[in-house]
Formats: C-alpha cells, structure tokens, sequence
C-alpha cells in the first residue's frame, strides 16, 4: 500500500510570547522554535504503522523551506522510506487552499492508496488541508480520524463528534485521512535514529518540477489574504468575581454563557 | 455579496446549537452586507426542524433525500453544488463543528469558493465581507481578506456568535428536489459508536471542568460531575485526583496526562502547577475557583472566583441550569 | 577396638582408591564441562575491562568478599551468612583432606599435620557443628518465621533450591560428624571440649556393635564425598552458583561509582554499530552476566528499591533472577537451547514498565552484599528501547526538549539566565568566551527554567555574592547537563549535550564548578569525557563557613527540629554525606536528628530531571510521600535537602501528606541564605 503523509513545518507559539511583526501581518518568528506540527506526528506515526500491518511504503511530504529538512529527515527515522520537499520562492505566502494545491499536484503524480495528515496545524488552525485534497484529488476524505482499520481494500475509521461520541465510517480506497491526536503513540526519534537515515537524500521539488503555474500557488494562487494580526488583550491575571458565594456563581455563569462556555 | 446562505446542521431529528449561531452570524452578515439570507435544511424528514428554522429565517430551503440523513459530507457537497451552482456571488456560513469539517474545506474547493475556517467575527469593509479567526495556537487575532472571491464559505467557531429568537418571521419553506440521482458514494456512514462512560476523551472535548486537590479529601463528586453536565463539558482533573482513584487516568490533564485544547477550562480547586498547566494548550477560556486567592492558577486565569467550592459548585450548576432553560 | 578405614575397604570388588578416582575425575570432568558451559556465555557477551586497578579489585575482595562487609547490614542474616561462610571457608580443607583419604588413610594436607594437624582438626569440628546448627536455624527461620524479603510472586521462586542447599550442607556436616563419631565410638577417645561435633554423633553410636560402626564409618565417608561432587556441580545449576561466582563478582566489580557505561565498551563510534543496548540476551557484558550468574535472591536489593516500595513492577533482584533463569534455559548446560521464539528479553522477560519505573538512585547496588549493578544494566536496557523509539509518552515531550532547546521545560535557550534579573542589587556575571572567574556556577536547566528552582539559584548568587566569591554563569552557552538524558539511555543526545557544555568550559577559565543539583554535579564530575573540577554547592558552603566568610543566625530555623535528606547522587552516588550536615550544624543551637533511613540508606523522593516526568500507573503512593512520613516519624519540622528535585518532590508530598504548615522542605542553599548573618 503506497501511503503519503503530508507533513506541516510550524513554529512552536503554544509556549511562548508571541509579538506581532512591524507590517502587523504576521507574528515575528525569529525567536520561535520550529518543529513538525504536532497532529502531523500522529499521522506519521500511524502511516508506519499500518506500513508495518499491511506492508507497503511511506512517503512524507512537505510544502515547505530548506529549513524542515530536519523535520522530513525525522519522518525518514521514523520509518517513512522516501521524503520529499516541496519548496520554491513562488511558494511564499499560500494560504491552505494553494498550498493544498500544491499537495494535490504532488500526491496525484504518484501511486496513492491512502493519504494521511493531521487535522489541523498549530500554526494557522484552519483544518483545511485534508478535505481540499480530498477534493482536489476527487477522492473521499475525512478528519478528526481517530481509529484506522485497513482490511481487503476497504478502509474503516472511527472519527471524533462530540462529547464522546465517535461515527464509524467505511471508505473506498484511495482516501485523504486527516486524524486526530492521540489515535497512537507516537515513536521516539533518537539522535542515533537520524542519523542512521542522515544518508538518504530528501529532494526538493520546485515549482516546475511539480508542473505548476506561479499563478497558482503563492499569494497569487491563495484565495484568503491576511490583512492584520493583533494580540488579543490580555490581563494582569484572573479578574477577580467578587460577592456571596451564590453571587459569585450567578455571575460567572453569565460570563460562561457569553463566551460559549455552557455547550448542549 | 447577494446572498447569504446558512447551513442547518442536525443530528438525530435535532437541530444543533451551531445552526443558530449560524443563524445570527448569518442575519448580522445580511444586515451588513444588504444580502438576502437562506437557511439551507439537507436531511430526510425534516419538516419538524423546517418549522423550528422558519420561525427565525427569512427563507428556509429544504432538500429531502434518504441519503442525507444521517449527515453525509459527501452526498452534502453535490447536493449543495447542484443547488448553488447558478448563484452568486455569496457567502455560505455554518459551524465549525467536528462533523461539519468534513465537509467546509472539500466544499469549498468544489463551489470554488474561498475559505475561512473557525471564524469568531465578521466585519464589513467597502461592501466586503473579512473575517476574524485566530492563528498561532489560537493565541493571535487575525483579519482575513476574501481577496475579491465571489463565492465565500465561512465555518464559525461554537459560541461566539449569541443567537437571540426573534420568532418574528414566517418564512415560507421551499422543497427543492434531491439532486443525487442514482449517485452512489465512496464513503459509507455506518453508525454511531458511544463512548463508554469511562471513555470520555478530554482531549477532544471543548469545555472542561476540571478539578484538583482542593476539592478535599472526600469530595462529592456526583456535584462536580451535575456541574460537567449542566455546562455540557467534560469532567477532568489534576493528578492528585488520579492518585486517590476518584477519577481513572485518562481524565488526567498535564504534561503527564492528556493535552488539551478545549475553548473553556474551569479550574476547580486546582492550584496550577506546571505540570498541569503545562497540558492546557491553546488559549482557553480559563475560569478558577479556589479557595487560596494566592494559588498561581489565578495569575493565568481570565476569571476567578475566591471561594469555597461546596458553595459556588452548586450554585453555578443551578444557574446554568437555568440559562438553559 | 580397631576400624578399619575407608582407603583399605573395597567397595563391590573395587579398590577404594580406584573408586576414589574415578568417582574424582568423573566429579571433576562434569564440574569442568558446566563451568565450561556457563563461561561460554561469558565468552559470547559483551566486552568489558575489568582487569584494571587490580589494588582496588584486591581491596574489595578482601572487603566485601572474605570480609563479608555488607552482610551485617542484614543483622540475623548477616550473622548466619557469615557463619556459614567461615564454616565453608575452615572446611573447604577438610573437604580436600577427606578426598585425599580416599586414597590413603594416612592422608593429610601438606601443613595440617602435626600439632596443627590437631588443632585443625578441633577448629573444624566446631565449625561443623556451628555449620550444621546454623543451616537448620535458616531452615527454621525460611519455613516459620519467613522473612518478607524472600517472598516471591507465584511461580518466580527458587525457594525449593533454598532448601536442597541448606539440605546438603546438612547432609555434608551429618555425614562427616558419622565418618569421625564412629571413628570416636569404636577407638573410645571421645572428647566433648575437644572435638564437639565427631562426639555428638558418637553418642548416638554408643553401644553399637563393632561392624555397625566400621559400616557407619565407611558408609559415612563415601555418602560424604558423594554429596560433596553433587553440592559441587549442583552449585552452577542452580542460584547457589554464587558459592563460586560471588569472589570474582566482587574483584570484578564496577569501580567507576556514579558513571554510566559506555554504548559498547572499547567502541567509540557506537552509533555506526548495528545494534544499541541490550537488543538480546548477549549484548549484556560479561560482567553483567556474571551478576546474574551471581545473584543469591537475598532479597536486599529489592527491599530497599524505592519504586519496588511504592508499588511499581520494578524489583531488582528480579531482574537477576529472570536473566538467569533465562541464561540457563536459553543456554543450557546439557542439551539443545529452546528457541525463544518471539518472546523478548527487553519487553516480554523484563517489561518496559520495569525497565522505566527505575529511578537510578543506586539503593539496590549500594546494598547487595556482593556488589550486584543494576543501574548500567538498566540504562542498556532503555538505550535498546530508546533505540526502537519506545519511550513513554510523559518521557517523550520533556527529552524532545531537551533535544530541541537544551532543556526540559521548553524555555528558550536566551531566556537562561532570566532569573538573575530578580536579584536585588547583585550583578551575575556572564561569562562570554575568553573570561575568567574563580567559581563557575553551573545552574542547569532547573535552575534556570523551573520557577520553584530559580529561587535556589538566586539563593546561591546571594551566598556567593555575600562571601565575596568571584563568580559567573554561562548563560545562553549553557545547555542541560544531560545526567537523565544518559540514564534514559538517549546516549546520542547526552553526547551533544556533554559537548556543548564541555566546549563551554574550555573556553572560559575557572578554577572550579560549582552546581547545587547533583544530578549536574554527578554528569560533570563522573559522565563527561573531559575532566573538570567541580564542587557540590554544600561543599562550597561548608568552606565558606569554615574560612569565616559567612554566619549563620539561628532565626530562620528558630528551634525547630530538622532533618536532612541524603540525595541519591549526592550521597549513594558521589558519598557526599558530611558537608551538607555540617552546614546544617553551623546554624547555632541546630536542634537536628537523621532520620533512620540516612546517609547510603537514604530513600529516593522518585526522582529528578527528566524523570520528574515520568507517571507510574503502578505506584500506590509517591516515593516522595513514603519519605515525608519518615520525617514525620522522628518529629522533624524542617526537611533539608539537598537538590532542586527533592525539594520539589518533598514539598508535593507535604501536601498530599497533609502536613502543609506542619513541615517545610527547603534546600541547603535556601536554608543558608535565609540564615545568612
């Protein structure tokens, strides 16, 4: 079974102080650690897996700069056989759907039974790429996958609804899974496991490698266009609800109501 | 923008709360942007749920297939693709709820659309619609451009839009015919699965009450779960919980426990140490209630409450109860 | 009345010499081919040079081996192991005189002739009877009163083999007190004082006709030599293989305390090696498998692990035992070896959850009479799971970091020395490339990132700062000392973190470094390649106060009863046991009380570094609450200690203990500066 993983390069924000660049459109990133985003891992993961239950082989694939080269090569530690780069200056500055374009170009050149990613991404949390490839490629998709049976062609999964309630769906293969965290766990990736794969080469496909116009990818090919980033305002801490315990609780409920904190 | 669609979405014969946030995201959306709004209504028997949404929609459309129910992304999109095809320019809201994003981002690559996912505003700028929604582990604001797309699907993030019955108008509700025809899909729905009780996945869940060492050495943890319920969450904790068998361990959260990324996070008797903090990810909206007004909680907290749990549990539970109606 | 020795009896027509000899060699060639058997394993493990340091081998041999000195640990069952051992020890002659009476009734060692012949001979008796008294007292002692050390889960046990030893003993002192008592009944020169034991048993022979006792005498003496060989080659097939294994494990054993094995010993490239850690039963080093070889299953280990203690899976005499039993069936001394099919040893023989629950404090080696190690088998025993990516999730997230930004908590590496900026009026100092300064404050991770172990930083620099002690930091050129890294057995990554900080080092000039976790302590003084001087922050204390260049006020600890806390690598692993104390004893009028598990004994709060980490679903209770009610115990009000982990362990555990407001767990550093004149 040919399985390709699409796999995002973000930058680590959830920890740190993040500030808002000079043009106001994006964050400054220079001081942000970048690493493989964190539903990705799953996807990996679960993409070797089923490579070591059904056999097969694993590609991973990145719409990104040189400097996720690392990222890629520990995708090859941890037991994809062949990672590919996608990357061209043309490329900077594609929303989800042009770089979902990008993917989908990539993905139908090759043989594909499965396609796998995580559902969202740190960095932009659309949660869109899965489903634009998907359709792109016109074949079924789903996200939020959180249990992944492969047998006879056919493929069952469990995806996440609400409050503990999953749906228990059947694909046709090939298919674009985007799965949730926590459907396995993840390996760990030695220093010794990267370099054991430090070897293999990981090419990079440039836009015309891939057959693409620059209209299509980029900010040209991009359908949505940032037009400001701001902080939200934060506190010096918890505002403090004063009066009667029964007081108290009276008007923290308005609050939770408010901001959507009382859910069906 | 002519027209404003907005997509119901139901399950088991009941429409869910995100269609009448939807809803007013949408009527704000018309009143803007001087558009005419639709509620689209895809399902089999729903002509109770068509009532419910004529009271409030200015026009309600209805399409009836066997093959819409229970909710199929797939039979949704070419449904939606025949019946939007020779319209336009407009902008489809609905929610951005788990089973809804299975169908925004593929839906939107076949009405050729744009796409905004997760939205939690939307303003108007020289008659065009932007969108806020947040990037960067949910931690920045940020305004996004449709550029000039004539086709706009936009999912909305749960709560943020408050819907207010108006229960004013009467909308008559049109039936469309199935477009499906003998469409067979490649995608099957083949049932529901419960989680077991003891299955509950606080990872995914999007409100939390969570709860932690000072709840006491022998606490009443039916009240906390009433509490769970009521705010419709999912009941979690701290490890010192954990340790005392009052709850298993996969409602554990912290850097050795589950992460979390849920949209409400209330923090009970829970001091805040790292290791638990650590496994609050995103940027939730944090409410504690602690006894200790110097428990570090506080300090990344948005609200809190100073005070004994046994009196402000009951009392919110009661109250929540009661905004529900 | 004369009788008639067993060299001049023929047995079945058979000479007794010839039946002597060939029942010798016949003894000796099985004796020959199972030791054989048993060191080709040894010959296919692992290498390891242990014929280094040959004074320190011989001192240890003397010590823990002949000098039994860690049996007393143990009070009853030191006494009866040392018992039987000097018993062993004086017959293991007799042993050989007897053999020589097979051949001639006039035998006798060269030397034990004589009058010293004779006093031997007095010597001996007694201790057969001692031996004998003392084998069924630790018969009494398995089968009555049971110790709970000895307890095993079903089916793991080898307390059958306990018996048939203490049985053959038995049977050996039995057989050689008739082969001398019917000597005594028939000649008549019975002597209670003299010869205790020969004349016990002739007192059951009394009146016993001449020929009973020639049959006695004779039969006596064959049971005895046969029991003899079968003792012998019983010894290496069962857990009493360390009657001969136990002398050599202790010359063998490991006198590098406190370091971690390398990947493969004499390998430096051991990441182009195919293999990393123990990925089957021959990657342990020969040494380990003599361990193994040589564990008696006293138990002592185990019951003083402190992850066995709270509940985890982990027991380290277990681990002995599972591996030995696993050598002997998988390389078996007659016959074809099992195939082991798809069972693991890493995995199914000993499981991963053993394998992480261990917290690497060093209680089990420091304990084991005979110097048993664990800790190196357990960190091959992760590398070879880190190797395969099974790591614990709660593992995974802090190594990563640690990977990725040179710590655990996922600071930034520019924010490292952000705690100096809390310091009122006291300028740290960081040390760019090329500066000098006297003492090099190694803070590490913790100290610099974990708010609660900032503090102690800030109190050492005000310490520092008060002495008139030259000092700096190395700020963002610092990186994680790597201590838990190398003991979770991500060796690739230690090496990264090692070099980093030991080029850091190099190109700075200090006279020592100074570091107030012993985790870091133990990495820079016993892991890193390159030597540094470097001190324990008590150990600088403890100077300064001697010099005078700092006082203590009694007004911080104001009369309360205090206690400290050894910590594993201050203590077990680095025998740093007195300056912290004495510090603790320079506040005036110190009302201060050990608790009984102290000093080498200490108990481990669970654990530091990366390891805090870890989550046991196993565990009942914390480690760090087991040694909170130790203190409680002994009335203490103040628990020193002295590293960050510790602190943070105990101070959680005061809490889930209930005795928040009752007992304050501080750190050394913290105690001195708040006790600064």
């Amino acid at each position: 079974m040919d399985i390709i993983v699409c796999m995002k390069w973000t930058p680590d924000t959830s920890e740190a102080d993040l500030t808002v660049d000079k043009e106001g459109k994006d964050i400054r990133k220079d001081d942000l650690d970048f690493d493989m985003n964190d539903w990705d891992r799953f996807a990996i993961e679960e993409a070797v897996q089923l490579k070591e239950k059904v056999g097969g082989k694993v590609t991973a694939v990145a719409v990104a700069p040189e400097d996720a080269e690392g990222m890629l090569r520990e995708c090859l530690a941890r037991g994809a056989d062949e990672a590919y780069q996608l990357w061209d200056d043309a490329f900077e500055g594609s929303d989800g759907y042009a770089v979902a374009a990008i993917l989908a170009k990539f993905i139908k050149d090759r043989p594909h039974d499965l396609v796998l990613t995580g559902t969202l991404a740190d960095d932009d949390c659309g949660g869109q790429i899965g489903g634009m490839v998907a359709a792109m490629l016109d074949i079924p998709g789903s996200t939020l996958v959180s249990k992944i049976q492969i047998s006879d062609g056919k493929l069952t999964c469990h995806r996440e609804l609400e409050g503990g309630l999953y749906e228990s769906i059947e694909m046709d293969l090939p298919a674009v899974l985007s799965v949730a965290t926590g459907l396995n766990e993840p390996r760990f990736v030695s220093v010794r496991a990267v370099r054991k794969v430090a070897a293999l080469e990981i090419p990079t496909l440039e836009l015309g490698d891939l057959g693409l116009e620059a209209s299509a990818v980029g900010s040209d090919g991009s359908r949505i266009r940032i037009e400001l980033m701001e902080l939200p305002p934060e506190g010096e801490g918890a505002e403090i609800i004063t009066g009667k315990a029964e007081e108290a609780a009276a008007k923290l409920a308005e609050i939770l109501k408010e901001k959507g904190g009382i859910g069906s | 923008m002519k027209e404003i669609f907005v997509l119901a979405e139901h399950r088991k014969q009941q429409l869910r709360d995100t269609t009448w946030e939807a809803l007013a995201a949408g009527r704000k959306l018309a009143e803007d942007l001087g558009a005419e709004l639709t509620c689209l209504l895809l399902g089999s028997n729903v002509d109770a749920m068509a009532d419910a949404l004529a009271k409030e929609a200015p026009r309600v459309l209805v399409v009836e297939d066997p093959r819409l129910e229970p909710f199929h992304p797939d039979a949704c999109m070419q449904t939606l693709k025949a019946i939007l095809a020779d319209r336009g320019p407009f902008m489809l809201v609905m929610g951005n709820s788990n089973a809804l994003l299975d169908l925004a981002p593929g839906l939107s690559v076949t009405l050729d659309a744009a796409l905004a996912t997760d939205c939690f505003k939307f303003e108007v700028r020289d008659g065009k619609p932007l969108a806020w929604r947040q990037m960067y582990s949910y931690k920045v604001n940020t305004l996004v451009s449709f550029k000039d797309a004539e086709r706009i699907v936009a999912t909305l993030r749960g709560g943020a839009f408050a819907f207010t019955p108006s229960g004013a108008a009467v909308a008559t509700v049109e039936k469309v015919a199935s477009p499906l025809g003998g469409t067979t899909f490649r995608r099957r729905f083949v049932g529901y699965v419960e989680a077991e009780k003891g299955d509950v996945d606080v990872a995914s869940a999007d409100i939390i009450v969570s709860v932690g060492r000072g709840i006491g050495d022998e606490p009443d943890m039916e009240m906390f779960e009433s509490l769970a319920e009521a705010m419709g969450g999912v009941l979690a904790c701290s490890r010192p919980i954990v340790d005392k068998n009052l709850l298993p361990k996969y409602h554990q959260v912290g850097t050795s426990g589950v992460e979390v990324k849920p949209k409400v996070y209330l923090a009970l008797g829970i001091s805040g140490a790292f290791q638990h903090v650590g496994g609050i990810k995103g940027s939730p909206l944090l409410v504690a209630v602690n006894k200790d007004p110097r428990a570090p909680i506080f300090r990344v907290a948005q609200y809190g409450i100073v005070a004994d749990l046994n009196q402000v549990v009951p009392a919110l539970t009661d109250k929540i109860k009661q905004l529900k109606g | 009345m004369t009788i008639q020795e067993p060299a001049n009896v023929a047995l079945a027509g058979i000479p007794a010499p010839g039946l002597a000899f060939v029942i010798l060699v016949a003894a000796l060639c099985l004796f020959a081919y199972i030791m054989n058997r048993r060191i080709d394993l040894l010959r296919k493990a692992m290498p390891d040079p242990r014929f280094d340091d040959i004074g320190e081998r011989i001192r240890l041999a003397l010590v823990y081996g002949f000098g039994q000195w860690k049996q007393p640990r143990y009070l009853v069952g030191g006494i009866i192991h040392i018992l039987l051992f000097a018993g062993f020890m004086i017959l293991s002659l007799r042993s050989l005189t007897l053999i020589g009476r097979g051949f001639s009734a006039e035998f006798n060692l060269p030397g034990l002739t004589g009058s010293v012949g004779m006093a031997y001979e007095v010597l001996k008796d007694y201790a057969v009877l001692m031996v004998l008294v003392v084998c069924i007292v630790a018969i009494i002692r398995r089968a009555v009163f049971k110790p709970a050390r000895y307890a095993h889960a079903p089916g793991q046990g080898h307390e059958a083999e306990a018996y048939v030893i203490l049985g053959m003993v038995s049977a050996l002192m039995l057989t050689d007190m008739i082969y001398d008592g019917s000597h005594l009944a028939a000649t008549g020169h019975t002597d209670a004082g003299l010869l205790p034991a020969a004349t016990v048993a002739s007192l059951f022979m009394a009146g016993s006709s001449p020929a009973a006792l020639n049959a006695l005498h004779i039969g006596g003496y064959w049971a005895h030599i046969l029991i003899f060989f079968g003792f012998l080659n019983y010894l290496p097939m069962s857990k009493h293989f360390h009657v001969i294994t136990a002398i050599p494990n202790v010359f063998f054993a490991n006198v590098d305390k406190g370091r971690i094995k390398p990947v493969r010993h004499g390998v430096d490239e051991w990441m182009d090696l195919d293999e990393c850690g123990i990925t089957r039963f021959e990657s342990f080093t020969w040494k380990h498998v003599l361990d193994f070889y040589s564990c008696a299953d006293c138990g002592r280990c185990t019951d003083n692990c402190p992850a066995n203690a709270v509940g985890r899976s982990l027991s380290p005499r277990m681990i002995s035992i599972k591996a030995r039993d696993y050598a002997y069936k998988y390389y078996p001394v007659f016959g074809t070896a099992p195939d082991p099919g798809d069972i693991k040893f890493v995995g199914d023989v000993i499981t991963e959850s053993e394998i992480w629950a261990c917290t690497t404090c060093g209680a089990c080696e420091n304990e084991c009479p005979i110097l048993i190690e664990y800790i190196d088998k357990i960190v091959d025993m992760r590398r070879y799971l880190v190797d395969q990516g099974q790591v614990p999730q709660s593992l995974q997230k802090p190594m990563q970091a640690i990977k990725k930004k040179g710590n655990a908590y996922g600071g930034a590496k520019g924010k490292r020395a952000a705690w100096t900026k809390e310091l009122d009026g006291i300028e740290v100092k960081e040390l760019k490339a090329g500066d000098a300064t006297d003492l090099l404050f190694f803070v590490d991770s913790c100290g610099s990132f974990d708010p609660r172990i900032q503090e102690l930083s800030r109190s050492l620099a005000r310490i520092l700062a008060k002495s008139s002690t030259d000092f700096g930091i190395l700020g963002q050129d610092e990186t994680d000392s790597g201590n838990e890294i190398r003991r979770l057995g991500e060796e690739g990554l230690f090496e990264q973190l090692a070099q980093k900080n030991i080029a850091a080092f190099q190109d700075r000039q200090f006279k020592e470094i100074v570091a107030f976790d012993p985790h870091a302590f133990n990495a820079i003084k016993n892991d890193y390649p390159e030597r540094f001087p470097i001190v324990h922050a008590s150990q600088v204390i403890d100077r300064l106060i001697k010099a005078g260049r700092i006082r203590l006020s009694s007004d911080y600890l104001a009369g309360r009863v205090v206690t400290y806390h050894d910590p594993c690598y201050l203590g077990r692993h680095n025998q740093i046991y007195y300056e912290p104390r004495q510090v603790i004893q320079a506040v005036p009028g110190v009302r201060f009380r050990d608790m009984e598990r102290s000093f080498d004994r200490s108990f481990c709060c669970s654990g530091g570094g990366v390891m805090l980490w870890y989550e046991s679903e196993e565990e009942k209770e914390r480690m760090g609450e087991r040694r909170v009610r130790m203190a409680e115990q002994i009335g203490a009000q103040v628990i020193v200690t002295g590293c960050p982990f510790c602190l943070i362990n105990l101070e959680d555990a005061v809490k889930t203990t209930g005795n928040e407001g009752k007992i304050e767990v501080i750190d050394l550093v913290e105690l001195v500066d708040r006790s600064l004149v």
